[in-house]
């Protein structure tokens, strides 16, 4: 991995992210609307390199691992790619046709965050800068 | 002949005569299909001094060669002629079910000509093709066309009827199949109201196919369907049609608004958007002939001023036409709109450009009640604009109907004062829905090159800009940012060959993504024959883009005409593009530098036409 020590950083980082996206009114509306079980799944990095995010019926968990359910969406990329997309350095598109990004299940509901995703970035930064990360920030 | 049926019919509405034509192969081999071999057939029989709305004028319909073969997006089919909108070569293709059922009757096209004495109708079962009365049928709406047709004749037999804008002659009218799979661009409608001609009707009961390796274009094409499928476009966009990314080309300055004089107006992004679409109206999913992909709209808006009853539902082109680009968020009077233009027989984007141009024009006092029959067009007032202008273009009904109607670049040459500033135009067509300033500034040299004008599907320009297509067979690897001119000549030289062999092979652009270079060669191969290589393939692209070059060059057009509306390349005010200038100059002078052509008069020189086997043609302009 280019940017993470080990499988356990990423996936601090990314559980973080989510925590405090769900604080903003606007990102946890849109996350509500997914309304689906979405496993980020980053395992070709380490088993345990993955979490997953369950906003069935309303309700927001966010939780490291595989979830026990099978999840109505995985996206499996790497830890690194991962991190340029929360970085709002990654044209997902692209991303998906030269199969970096693999989906499993709709990723309509998904798409609709897309716009946010310089908002996220912004909160990511934070996460990064919180976490004693500095170096990891993309320019 | 392997995979086309090798037969067209050659219909003379000067007398009524109808003979079945047969061309020969090496114009499929070269030419392909669709767009490209119906601008050969008109390059060895169509008069460019011709009106194209007089008898003289050539109408072509031509299918691509895999119309029929039960493939993901591959049985669309084309019309070209000389565009009434625009005054030169012009061609629009269309999904639906026509294309296929022609050739199951066992032809490739129709070619026509001449003009009818009463209104008429060409019937084709098989190997009967009779020119009928269709007087009972003008005048009519084409909904109430095609349904009358289907009671009479049986639900299996595929329309193609004009609307009452075809009859009236308005310069986008256009074509519908089944009364709503659209011929919608460049107003082959106008042609064929020109013609008399109010319908064609196709049955057949042959369905003889001759495959050249019939085995292998089977498991090609089991393959090709279940990945086209599963690709995440294809799920997105069978969820939430074509507008399924609306609010994200929203956050990109993608999306035009108020006659593109703005890119970014946050509160419509989702009030329009597909996903709403799909929430509020959709009732059922609709899909051309064998296509998984399903990304057409039935919907039903059950009350309000815009209600309407379930039926074929707007795509993002209609939803931005009648939306944003008029200053509305309301997506009811957007679904309505489509279906009023669908069933008057008018173009959603020239209409909708055009409509948007006079809402402009009339807020900056270039255009008033005084010569607008008393009507006010303001932004957002979509009841008048569905209720009064739209019937008035189709009728072209007082000063208002008659002005519209023939396009945003003739009323403001009528009117003058300010408003050709308005207009947002290449080489004289409306340009539609995506605002080249944000969705990538290789669309605008796209738009100005293009044969027909401002069109977002004559390459695949847009897609390979945000990062959908990656092609390194060919070469095209490159990770390109839309709102930077950076390899985009060299990605616009490759776009053209693709686009040119997906228009003429008739595959539709949403679904073809999924399908590799090589599997396109193979899908040539496996069911015409031609032995191709990736080179060779690509080569008959680029000879396609010549000849409707060559096309252009008889109508009398220049490099010069390879331009764009200013507004489209000033620096947007607002939105992801603010203040970005589109280096457009040094974009087309790569462009005509890596496609060999000639900077002044924008053809391709002698020896690359020689280079591409079209010495026939070379010896015509050189």
């Amino acid at each position: 991995m280019e940017y993470w020590k080990d499988a356990n950083e990423p996936v601090k980082a990314f559980l973080e992210l989510f925590n405090r996206a769900l604080l903003d009114e606007e990102l946890k509306q849109g996350l509500k609307k997914v309304n689906q079980l979405v496993w980020f799944d980053y395992t070709e990095d380490g088993p345990n390199c993955s979490f997953h995010v369950d906003s069935r019926g309303g309700q927001l968990l966010v939780a490291p691992g595989k979830p026990a359910e099978a999840p109505d969406l995985t996206m499996s990329l790497s830890a690194d790619d991962a991190h340029r997309s929360w970085s709002n350095k990654l044209n997902p598109v692209m991303a998906i046709t030269r199969k970096k990004i693999r989906i499993k299940g709709s990723a309509t509901g998904l798409l609709k965050l897309a716009p946010k995703l310089k908002k996220i970035s912004v909160i990511y930064q934070d996460v990064l800068k919180d976490m004693g990360w500095e170096d990891k920030i993309m320019k | 002949m392997w995979g086309n049926t090798g037969r067209i019919i050659s219909l003379d509405l000067n007398g009524g005569s109808i003979d079945v034509l047969s061309l020969p192969e090496e114009y499929y081999r070269k030419y392909i299909g669709g767009g490209g071999l119906a601008a050969k057939v008109f390059w060895e029989r169509g008069n460019f001094s011709a009106n194209p709305l007089s008898p003289e004028a050539m109408l072509i319909f031509m299918n691509g060669p895999f119309a029929g073969l039960r493939l993901s997006g591959a049985s669309r089919g084309s019309v070209a002629g000389c565009s009434p909108l625009t005054g030169h070569w012009g061609d629009s293709s269309c999904g639906g079910y026509f294309a296929p059922e022609l050739r199951y009757a066992g032809y490739d096209g129709i070619v026509i000509t001449g003009r009818a004495e009463k209104p008429s109708l060409l019937l084709i079962e098989d190997d009967s093709l009779k020119l009928l009365d269709a007087g009972d049928y003008w005048g009519r709406g084409i909904e109430e066309t095609n349904k009358s047709i289907k009671q009479k004749y049986g639900r299996n037999y595929r329309t193609l009827v004009i609307g009452p804008a075809g009859e009236n002659l308005v310069k986008y009218a256009l074509i519908l199949n089944e009364g709503h799979h659209a011929f919608g661009r460049a107003g082959f409608g106008a042609v064929m109201g020109s013609k008399n001609l109010k319908a064609i009707v196709v049955n057949a009961k042959k369905r003889e196919l001759q495959l050249a390796d019939p085995k292998a274009y089977e498991v090609l094409r089991k393959e090709l369907n279940a990945k086209i499928k599963q690709a995440l476009a294809s799920t997105v966009m069978h969820e939430n049609g074509t507008a399924a990314n609306l609010e994200g080309g929203v956050y990109n300055g993608d999306v035009p608004i108020r006659n593109f004089t703005s890119n970014f107006w946050e509160e419509m992004a989702e009030p329009l958007t597909g996903s709403t679409l799909t929430e509020k109206y959709l009732t059922n999913h609709g899909a051309c002939a064998f296509c998984a992909v399903a990304c057409k709209r039935v919907v039903k808006v059950k009350d309000g001023p815009f209600a309407i009853p379930k039926g074929p539902g707007p795509e993002y082109e209609t939803i931005v036409a009648f939306g944003s680009l008029m200053g509305s968020m309301d997506l009811a009077a957007a679904c309505k709109a489509g279906r009023v233009c669908n069933d008057l027989g008018l173009d959603t984007i020239s209409a909708g450009g055009t409509i948007a141009w006079a809402m402009e024009a009339f807020e900056k006092g270039d255009l008033t009640s005084d010569n607008a029959d008393g009507l006010a067009l303001r932004w957002g007032d979509m009841t008048t604009v569905i209720d009064e202008i739209l019937p008035r273009i189709a009728k072209r009904q007082g000063s208002i109907g008659n002005l519209l109607a023939d396009g945003s670049a003739s009323a403001a040459a009528k009117i003058g004062k300010h408003s050709i500033k308005y207009t947002v135009l290449g080489k004289g067509l409306e340009a539609p829905m995506h605002d080249p300033r944000g969705g990538g500034h290789g669309l605008a040299l796209t738009y100005a090159i293009s044969h027909r004008g401002a069109c977002h599907v004559a390459y695949p320009m847009l897609f390979m800009e945000m990062g959908a297509c990656f092609y390194p067979e060919i070469g095209f690897e490159f990770e390109l940012e839309p709102m930077t001119d950076q390899h985009k000549p060299e990605t616009a030289s490759i776009a053209v060959a693709l686009g040119s062999i997906e228009n003429s092979a008739c595959y539709c652009q949403f679904a073809d993504r999924e399908i590799s270079i090589p599997e396109w060669v193979d899908l040539f191969n496996t069911v015409a024959g031609y032995g191709w290589d990736i080179d060779q393939m690509m080569k008959a692209g680029r000879r396609v883009f010549y000849l409707q070059r060559l096309m252009n060059h008889m109508y009398g057009l220049t490099a010069q005409d390879d331009d764009l509306s200013p507004r489209l390349l000033e620096p947007a005010i607002d939105g992801a593009p603010e203040g970005i200038e589109v280096n457009f100059p040094d974009m087309k002078d790569k462009f005509y530098k890596l496609m060999d052509l000639d900077p002044v008069r924008g053809i391709p020189f002698k020896e690359t036409l020689l280079r591409h086997d079209m010495k026939e043609e070379a010896d015509k302009v050189w």
